[in-house]
């Protein structure tokens, strides 16, 4: 017999009160905003911080995106911290006592063409640099590894081989939202949803609060975690501009099936990826919309290119139903690389976002070392090459050579 | 929301018809001012981002190839007169 969920049901978190005051405060409840609330309880003993979010905690793309996570990334600055966040996932399972189901079933990327298997070698190198697995792989091993992939020459782009890279895979979205959250306020963190950040005061220089529609903050510290309206809220509050286009991006899954894809597979030149849940679901993420938009739309042109994207590469999916359609924001940089930078243009004001489609697999990564800047006020050495002050010294990263590149211009 | 944008030669299109240009931003500063890194990167790579009107540039790439502004709110992805956005 089911019971009634009242019955069982307990909840992860308590609602907390509204204080005038925090050591701390950070806008957004994403994942990025609740890990550095985590970790500066947990690496630094801050647990007088609130969380601010305006609508509920994982409104953003924290619940949207496709959860895929893995660190072939294309750059020696990014894959190091990648490669820690894949590290973290059953390390953070036991911690938070909350299953994150890290399914590592490996990524699978195709190449359909020469230029694109060569540029793969040069991204397996530096993933092995880095002492991450990654290999080339032929039609055939790519066959093995996902017998539903139609390796003929009659797609309108055939596959040349495939980058294969086992440590990947999908985690559940939710559950780390949840999780987090249940570990920052076991610490004594405040998570206040439905609470809008409206204002940052500042003086001489220095943040000395934040308003919000529920009242005023008193704090000396507040980080920009607000995903893609980060770049607007900083224009917003403190006039100040960002690198970055705020684009729907869509995604979308079929009704269940039997299991038949075993990796995540993705491929640059048909704009697409997919990757089968453990319900059954193929799950599936296209481009983004081509301009600049806050709408979150789903379109009709997307879900035909995804039908049409993921036929030509199994045609056994031919006939298959989507069930569901969504759409979220992206935060694109120029060089779709995140930014994560403190200090700057005041003293006590953070800024964590430039994460585009790409953040969720980095997000406990970057809360822990977000957290060490926002506590001793110096930039860690690994994330010291994500400044803002990049784009006006003209060191923008490589990562548009990436080989799943899906830029606003393409 | 489908977008409808209108060129200046061709009228009212089919959004998909357009390529983004970017933010208006104002006339290119000039080379001098341009070396100085603040405003390359201003001029270049930094964007308001407003949820809501903004004046912005379009390509009629599948049609007469105009360069061309457009009011749009950016939130429900409509284009809007110039007035009414208060731009
Ligand atoms: C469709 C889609 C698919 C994706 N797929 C992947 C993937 O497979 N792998 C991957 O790694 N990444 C993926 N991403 C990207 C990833 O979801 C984001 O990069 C990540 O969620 C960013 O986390 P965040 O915590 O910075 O922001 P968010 O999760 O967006 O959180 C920001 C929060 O700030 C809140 N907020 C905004 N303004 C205010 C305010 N004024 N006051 C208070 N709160 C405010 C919002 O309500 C929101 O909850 C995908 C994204 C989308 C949309
Ligand atoms: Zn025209």
């Amino acid at each position: 017999m089911l019971k009634k969920p009242s019955a069982t049901a307990k909840p992860l978190w308590k609602k907390a009160p509204f204080k005038s005051s925090y050591d701390a405060v950070i806008i957004g409840g994403g994942l990025h905003g609740l890990a550095t609330a985590y970790f500066l309880a947990r690496d630094h003993g801050m647990t007088n911080i609130a969380v601010i979010e305006k609508r509920y905690i994982g409104f953003g793309g924290a619940g949207r995106n496709t959860a895929i996570v893995r660190a072939n990334q294309r750059t020696q600055e990014n894959v190091p911290l990648y490669k820690e966040a894949l590290e973290l996932w059953p390390v953070l399972t036991r911690e938070l006592d909350f299953n994150l189901m890290f399914y590592n079933c490996g990524n699978l990327n195709l190449a359909h063409s020469d230029a694109a298997l060569k540029a793969m070698r040069t991204n397996v190198a530096t993933a092995r640099f880095h002492g991450v697995q990654s290999r080339v792989v032929d039609p055939k091993e790519c066959k093995e590894l996902v017998p539903a992939l139609d390796i003929s020459e009659r797609p309108r782009y055939p596959i040349f081989g495939g980058m294969y890279h086992p440590p990947g895979g999908i985690v559940r979205h939710d559950a780390v939202v949840w999780g987090l959250a249940k570990g920052a306020t076991a610490k004594g963190i405040h998570i206040h949803q439905g609470t809008e950040v409206t204002g940052i005061g500042v003086s001489n220089g220095k943040v000395v609060s934040v308003e919000t529609d529920k009242g005023k903050i008193a704090t000396n510290r507040v980080l920009n975690a607000a995903g893609g309206y980060s770049a607007a809220l900083s224009w917003n509050l403190l006039g100040m501009k960002l690198p970055i286009s705020v684009l729907t991006i869509q995604a979308m899954v079929t009704q269940p099936l039997k299991p038949l894809l075993h990796h995540v597979v993705s491929s640059g030149a048909y704009h697409c990826y997919a990757n089968q849940t453990l319900k059954g679901e193929i799950a599936t993420g296209s481009h983004m919309d081509p301009w600049p938009n806050y709408t979150t739309q789903t379109t009709a042109r997307y879900i035909k290119h995804q039908a049409e994207a993921l036929i030509e590469m199994m045609p056994c999916l031919s006939g298959i139903k989507f069930m569901r359609t969504w759409g979220g924001l992206a935060d694109m940089t120029p060089d779709m690389a995140p930014i994560m930078d403190g200090n700057h243009p005041h003293e006590g004001y953070y800024l964590d976002c430039g994460w585009g489609y790409f953040g969720f697999k980095s997000s406990t990564v970057t809360g822990k070392y977000m957290a060490q800047y926002m506590a001793t006020g110096q930039c860690p050495e690994i994330l010291a090459p994500f400044a803002l002050r990049r784009f006006q010294e003209h060191r923008l990263m490589g990562e548009t050579a990436a080989l799943v590149n899906y830029t606003p211009d393409n | 929301m489908a977008l409808t944008i209108t060129c200046p030669i061709c009228g009212a299109r089919n959004g998909y018809e357009f390529r983004y240009g970017g933010e208006e931003k104002g006339p290119k500063p000039d080379e001098a001012a341009l070396r100085s890194p603040e405003a390359w990167c201003d001029y270049i790579h930094f964007n308001r981002c407003k949820a809501g009107a903004q004046e912005e540039w379009w390509f009629h790439r599948d049609g007469c190839g105009a360069w061309f502004t457009i009011h749009r709110d950016t939130v429900t992805n409509r284009e809007i007169p110039g007035k009414e956005a208060g731009i």
